[in-house]
């Protein structure tokens, strides 16, 4: 009988063990929040759309890879392979900078759909914000799917959380992905305020400029000069008397929605991509020659500035220029400008150039001497509208360069393959759009014998 | 009760009776201690009266005539003589040439050797003497069979990867479970920032000198106590005891130096050019206008493995003192280790104290404590695949470079002196930065026993490991990051982290021990426990500094990222076990553990793991012992056991759905981190064991063989998601592997004269294979690489650690261009031609320790080997890169390219540029199999007249070498390699990974008189 004491003495410690179990068991996470509690009352409605910027912004660098590499606008210069992929024109789809873009834009749409699922039966708050809040989710998520049409094509047109449906999920035309583009800027349209705190979040005007480049991409010529005009004369932005702010500043006065990445906040401007590390740090992809040339125009005036030369550098196959965008640690300016004015005046030289307003006044020639102006590089005279076509797409080349539009304009016009084989040996028409991620296709059942063509 | 150690019967029967009769006196010696044995207890049988042996063995005794003495020693056998009157005598007591009757602790009870029912390896202190191993862990390589012990490079308290019978998991832990004297240790790596997978190694911490023995649980039945932490088997380490005897006080002194194992054949200054040259006319440019120009570029020759490797001093030294009396018992130790690694700036500094005491405070009731203090101070360097590695850049830095300039200053970055990215001065990458990491462990335990019978014990114990790292690093100017890299701002890079990991354990025990007619033995043990562990970290960084004077970050310019965080998790157990043995005859063990634990869904938080095991003594059966052979074979057991056990070592968390805190433009806000999985449980693994234990010709010849089948489902694994999703991977179960294998360990005692010659060996071949991946859809591991999705792949059928590829076929005679096997006929060569080249897992491991002693002479000499593991050679995916770009040096191998049309060669043609020649294929996979003179160590004990005159009892000085020879194909730095420390789907990979070290050394032990 002694033995059963000393067995119940041994009970009766577990037992006297049993809420110490409970706290051993279930320790409290720090630092994190669970699903059901992410977005459920009206304080967590910043906080969630704060997420959904910070993941979206990533689409920005991502894009000025692929806008830039992808054309005739950088080469590679070291050892990461998949730069010497895109700078080498042996893009495959393994390549990681095709995957970050891919994820980076599907990662967007996950916090888009996820509010406007949730937002609605969120108590308490109220109107105002709640409408903002869902016209963000409405245009960000049209931009990234915008994005992802002009690089991939058709693809998956995810507009819930369930994970289970989108884990199985086909690729949609790119049709219908652009409807549904200008559907979600159409439901963002005078929701958002025309002054946000600043152009690091979207307000009316980044939508209408949104609406522009749609319409120019779509040549829906009358419809790109309305929005770029709306834009022009809303007199919220003004071109930055030097071009040089333009490269050196955050917040240029002419911006007019850009992926924030302050000193305290990812100044590697994302840690997968990291512009100001690729291009200053590492130089992994320096801009080509004819780039340099281009930029060193007469023409191009002071946009020259938006690259740098350094004799150290000068061996080998580097040609001892970097891009001198997206700056240094230290100083302030790794924003990435997702529009600002001076493309919305392209785009409005561009749509009256195609509307046969060459010459004169409110012209494609009015326009674009603007920005030559603004440039210090000589005005443009009286031109024919195929030479102006041919202007437009070199003034778009020195006034945008590395903010990632060469490849997206060159494929637009129909014009890649004459300028890309020009500038690759390598250049195949398949290059026009990149690539599915493998890794998407290889783990997305619906996507398997569903490549774009030629990879 | 003879399973109890013969010692504690003194002290239990507490008759007084009066010594009569004549006085003698004597001398107990052994063989090895032949000036005399002291401790040894002398009893008259069938009383309580008697001596221990003094210092020098000596003892004095009333023993009435016709009495029988009885003479024992731990580690002796006993030995009774009757009495016949003489008034000296001189005993020789033979030492255990069987270790059948020590006692065994597994798991939460002990057991005879001879009684074990499981697989169980024992390493005892004795066989690791004189090698020069930094922790715990290393000094398990090559000694017991099922253990694959690798070191992922030769920096010191660097990482090792000890499996034991293969791996068994992919995403979850593959490191055994450590328990030091009953307390679950911290293993792998403690510091935060990765080295480039030259990690640190809580294990190092821990002194190998203060260790008495490693137990390696192998089997389920011997590890189902430890539930779902016993999947990659248990390791039970226990530190050194005091015993019932004279305090003795002994010195161990090691000196030596540290040197590289090999380097690797690098070209000079004018081959190189020469090779860059025609890779750049090949290109159909003109290398004149690229700056290569001879009698320019090739000016200066720089061996850049000469300048940042160097001999280094290892030094060790330890005190300890042990003893005691009837009611007390003490082991006091202190240790200093000294390792200054063969890369410039690298050192490894150890000091180490542990106190062991157990009193007896009354006949019931014994209280112990076991305490290990230790600190290290580990001045890091940069390795492996980091562009500012100090090796890496070595071997890649071109020789056209100097390290000094002519003013004898470091080269930095900028410099014309030396080249810039993608690779940094490595003599100026050693010494400059400041890596420096503090480690403290305190890992320590009271315990309680509580006697109330001699059929029942209670026990009760409370212990914590505790480490806890302050990293203290900064950058200067003139270093990579510090210096080059634009998001650092180029003036300089700070950081200053703390990380604390601490475990508390408390557990308690009853145990219930009865021998029923002489015939049945029964044994019982039901036990609780609870474990907590808590982990927080913290970690600050600043850039700008106004000069390289000011290194803290108090004088950084700008201090913008900091973190600080806590994680907690816990385990709740229950756990029981029975055994039974009739005669010794028919062994049978049944064990069950209930876990709790915290890293599981509120659905699967709560694990059962059985076990079974059954021994059959043939040798006991009365047709065995009748027959002729019993003459031979002394004891023979067969053994049979099944269990579960289970792996819950992950990451904590991983079945909630979370969010996390992100910013954007100066706010904060909450992104979505992972998906949750409810439904997420233990990783389990059945397992069975057949093992034979047979002993010969008196103990002289002892043998275990053991075969297993072991079945892991469940595996926990980060399935990858479509990026639709807005996921890149879900925790989840969905793998299933298995490992089978067999295991042989052989002692033999070969002559046992004047001459004693004994050899262990050990064989293990372990069969690895992934049955089932959910989605059977490959995921590539590794490194990226050329032209495929990684090195390693994972793959149903295939085992972990399995290589992909291409498959290289040669180089084409007339175009001298790589020829790859084009596998699905598409007439192209892309990543869906790769297939798999190779895995990593050897197909056998062991080892073979032969000792000799000789008088006063010892002799030990240890060879381990690997075979048929292959090991991927990415470094020359660099090194002889057939002109992919011209920025590295190439090994003396690319002298053998192709260079005109009907050149037969096996390395293509270098062409600047070509990415095609160094697709990844299989024309970088080595045979790494070896076989290494482990150990190698002389030492001759001086004799006690001198011993005496120096006034010691004993002092032995040895010389010993590690790492002294190696047999290897491999054409590398060196086939035991991990440059991912601590994988398991990637292991096997040299990608500028430190080869092994070669130590030589001296030392001297001495005990004090």
């Amino acid at each position: 009988m002694k033995n059963l004491y000393r067995i119940l003495f041994t009970t009766a410690l577990c037992i006297g063990l049993l809420p110490a179990c409970k706290d051993t068991l279930e320790p409290k996470p720090v630092d994190i929040l669970t699903d059901d509690v992410v977005l459920n009352e009206p304080a967590d409605v910043n906080n969630v759309e704060i997420g959904l910027y910070n993941a979206f912004r990533t689409i920005a660098p991502a894009t000025v890879i692929a806008g830039d590499a992808t054309a005739d606008m950088l080469i590679n210069n070291g050892t990461f392979t998949q730069y010497q992929e895109l700078g080498t024109k042996q893009i495959t789809s393994a390549n990681a900078s095709v995957a970050t873009l891919w994820s980076s834009i599907y990662q967007a749409v996950y916090i888009a759909n996820f509010i406007l699922e949730r937002l609605p039966k969120v108590e308490g708050v109220p109107t105002s914000q709640r409408d903002k809040v869902m016209a963000t989710a409405h245009f960000l998520r049209g931009y990234a799917y915008f994005i992802a049409a002009y690089s991939f094509g058709a693809v998956p047109l995810v507009t819930t959380t369930a994970i289970d449906d989108n884990r199985n999920i086909g690729r949609t035309s790119r049709d219908e992905i652009l409807a549904f583009v200008l559907a979600d800027y159409t439901a963002a349209l005078g929701k958002l305020p025309t002054k946000p705190v600043n152009t690091g979040f979207a307000g009316e005007y980044a939508v209408q400029a949104a609406l522009a480049r749609f319409h120019l991409y779509q040549e829906n010529w009358a419809d790109a000069e309305k929005f770029a005009t709306q834009v022009i004369t809303s007199k919220q932005y003004s071109l930055d008397t030097a071009f040089v702010n333009v490269v050196t500043r955050d917040f240029p006065a002419e911006s007019i929605l850009e992926a924030a990445y302050t000193l305290t906040d990812d100044p590697g401007t994302n840690g997968n991509i990291g512009l100001n590390n690729l291009f200053v740090g590492r130089r992994e992809i320096i801009p080509s020659n004819p780039t340099v040339v281009a930029l060193a125009s007469d023409e191009s005036g002071d946009r020259f500035s938006s690259i740098s030369f350094n004799a150290d550098n000068l061996k080998g196959n580097d040609n001892g220029w970097s891009v001198a965008k997206y700056g240094t640690a230290d100083q302030d300016n790794n924003n990435v400008i997702f529009f600002r004015l001076g493309e919305m005046y392209l785009i409005r030289a561009e749509a009256r150039a195609q509307q046969d307003k060459v010459t004169g006044d409110n012209t494609a020639q009015t326009d674009i001497n603007v920005l030559r102006a603004r440039a210090k590089a000589p005005q443009i005279g009286a031109v024919t509208k195929s030479q102006m076509i041919q202007l437009i797409e070199n003034e778009r080349r020195y006034e945008l360069a590395f903010e990632g539009h060469r490849w997206y304009d060159l494929v637009r016009t129909g014009r890649a393959s004459a300028v890309m084989a020009a500038a690759s040996p390598n250049w195949q028409s398949k290059y026009e759009l990149w690539p599915v991620p493998q890794r998407e296709i290889q783990n997305n059942p619906a996507l398997v014998g569903n490549q774009n063509p030629g990879y | 009760m003879r399973r109890f150690l013969p010692g504690i019967f003194f002290i239990l029967l507490s008759s007084l009776t009066l010594a009569q009769g004549q006085l003698v006196t004597g001398l107990v010696t052994s063989s090895t201690e032949t000036d005399g044995l002291p401790g040894v207890s002398v009893v008259i049988k069938g009383t309580s009266d008697g001596a221990i042996t003094d210092i020098e063995g000596k003892f004095s005794l009333q023993v009435p005539p016709g009495a029988t003495l009885v003479f024992s020693f731990v580690g002796y056998q006993t030995q009774e003589i009757v009495y016949a009157g003489q008034t000296r005598l001189n005993i020789l007591l033979l030492e255990e040439s069987t270790e059948l009757t020590e006692v065994v602790v597994i798991g939460y009870s002990s057991v005879q050797k001879r009684d074990i029912t499981g697989s169980v390896a024992t390493l005892k202190a004795d066989n690791i003497k004189d090698i020069s191993i930094t922790g715990v862990d290393q000094a398990l390589q090559g000694q017991v069979a099922g253990v694959q012990v690798v070191q992922s490079s030769g920096t010191p308290g660097g990482g090792i990867a000890v499996r034991i019978r293969g791996s068994t998991s992919i995403n979850a832990s593959n490191r055994p479970l450590y328990i030091i004297d009953g307390v679950p240790v911290q293993v792998g790596a403690l510091s935060q920032r990765d080295f480039g997978g030259q990690d640190d190694n809580a294990l190092a911490l821990i002194p190998p000198g203060d260790i008495e023995s490693w137990q390696l649980l192998k089997d389920a039945s011997a590890k189902a106590m430890y539930g779902s932490r016993a999947a990659n088997g248990v390791v039970l380490i226990t530190t050194k005891r005091g015993r019932k005897a004279k305090s003795s006080i002994t010195f161990d002194i090691q000196r030596g130096i540290v040197d590289i194992t090999k380097k690797i054949d690098l070209l000079n200054s004018t081959q190189l050019l020469e090779l860059q040259r025609e890779a750049v006319r090949n290109a159909g440019k003109n290398p004149d206008g690229l700056g290569l120009i001879p009698g320019v570029t090739d000016a200066v020759n720089t061996n850049w493995q000469d300048a940042v490797l160097r001999t280094g001093i290892m030094q060790q030294y330890q005190m300890s003192a042990s003893g005691g009396s009837d009611n007390t018992t003490y082991y006091l130790s202190g240790s200093y280790r000294d390792e200054q690694g063969v890369q410039l700036n690298n050192r490894f500094r150890r000091l180490s104290g542990v106190m062991n005491i157990e009193q007896k405070l009354n006949p019931k009731l014994t209280l112990g404590t076991n305490l290990t203090l230790a600190r290290s101070i580990n001045n890091r360097v940069k390795g492996d695949n980091f562009l500012d590695g100090v090796y890496s850049g070595a071997v890649k830095s071109l020789p056209y470079y100097t390290p000094y300039d002519e003013n004898g200053r470091i080269v930095g970055p900028g410099s014309a002196l030396y080249g810039g990215f993608p690779n940094f001065n490595p003599v100026g990458q050693a010494l400059l930065p400041r890596f420096d990491a503090f480690t403290t462990k305190i890992l320590g335990n009271v315990n309680l026993r509580y006697e109330f019978s001699k059929e029942l014990l209670f026990r009760v114990q409370a212990g914590i490991d505790y480490n806890g790292v302050e990293e203290d690093q900064y950058e200067s100017t003139q270093t990579a990051i510090g210096g080059v890299l634009e998001s650092v701002g180029g003036k300089g890079y700070g950081v200053y982290s703390t990380t604390t990991n601490s475990s508390f354990i408390s557990n308690a025990t009853l145990s219930y021990n009865k021998t029923l007619n002489e015939k049945h033995h029964l044994s019982a043990l039901l036990g609780t426990e609870i474990i907590r562990t808590n982990s927080r970290n913290s970690s600050v960084q600043g850039r700008i500094f106004p000069s390289d004077d000011f290194t803290y970050i108090t004088s950084a310019g700008i201090v913008d990222q900091g973190t600080s965080f806590k994680a907690q998790s816990g385990l709740f157990s229950l756990f029981g076990e029975v055994k039974y043995d009739y005669a010794d005859k028919y062994l049978l063990t049944l064990g069950m553990r209930r876990d709790g634990s915290s890293h599981f869904g509120p659905g699967n938080r709560f694990g059962y793991f059985p076990s079974v095991s059954a021994a059959w003594r043939i040798s006991e059966e009365s047709f065995f012992t009748a027959s002729p052979i019993h003459e031979v074979v002394n004891d023979l057991k067969l053994r049979i056991s099944a269990g579960l056990t289970g792996n819950e070592r992950i990451t904590n968390y991983q079945f909630l759905g979370t969010w996390s805190a992100a910013t954007y433009n100066g706010n904060s806000g909450v992104s979505p981190e992972k998906i949750g999985n409810p439904y997420l449980k233990w990783e389990s693994t059945r397992e069975l064991n057949v093992g034979l234990d047979v002993s010969l010709l008196e103990g002289r010849i002892q043998l275990t063989a053991d075969g297993y089948y072991n079945k892991t489902s469940d595996l926990l694994f980060a399935r990858p998601y479509p990026s639709t999703t807005g996921f890149t991977s879900v925790f989840d179960n969905i793998a299933e592997l298995e490992n089978k294998g067999v295991e042989l360990g052989l002692t033999t005692v070969n002559i046992d004269k004047q001459l004693k010659w004994t050899t262990i060996i050990n064989l293990s071949r372990n069969l690895n294979k992934i049955l089932f991946l959910a989605d059977s859809i490959p995921v590539y591991t590794g490194y990226q690489a050329n032209g495929v999705d990684g090195t390693n792949v994972l793959q149903v059928g295939q085992p972990l650690g399995t290589f992909t590829g291409l498959r290289f076929l040669g180089v084409d005679p007339g175009t001298g261009n790589a020829i790859y096997d084009d596998v699905n006929h598409d007439g192209k060569i892309t990543n869906s031609d790769a297939v798999v080249i190779g895995n990593a897992q050897p197909k056998l491991i062991g080892g073979i320790t032969n000792k000799f002693n000789y008088g006063r002479f010892d002799l030990s000499v240890f060879f381990q080997w690997s075979l048929g593991n292959k090991v991927l050679n990415f470094s020359k995916e660099t090194l002889v890169n057939s002109g992919q770009d011209i920025q590295n040096n190439q090994l003396v191998e690319a002298l053998r390219r192709w260079q005109k049309p009907g050149d037969i060669t096996d390395v293509p043609r270098y062409e600047l540029s070509n990415t095609y020649n160094n697709l990844h294929s299989s024309r970088f996979l080595e045979d790494g199999s070896y076989l290494r003179l482990k150990s190698l160590s002389f030492g001759y004990t001086l004799p006690p007249n001198l011993t005496a005159r120096l006034h010691m009892e004993r002092v032995r000085v040895f010389a010993s070498a590690t790492n002294l020879w190696t047999y290897t194909k491999y054409s590398g730095g060196d086939p035991e390699v991990s440059t991912l420390d601590g994988s398991t789907a990637s292991q096997g990979i040299d990608f500028f990974t430190l080869p092994q070290v070669r130590t030589l050394s001296v030392g001297i032990n001495a005990a004090l008189r």
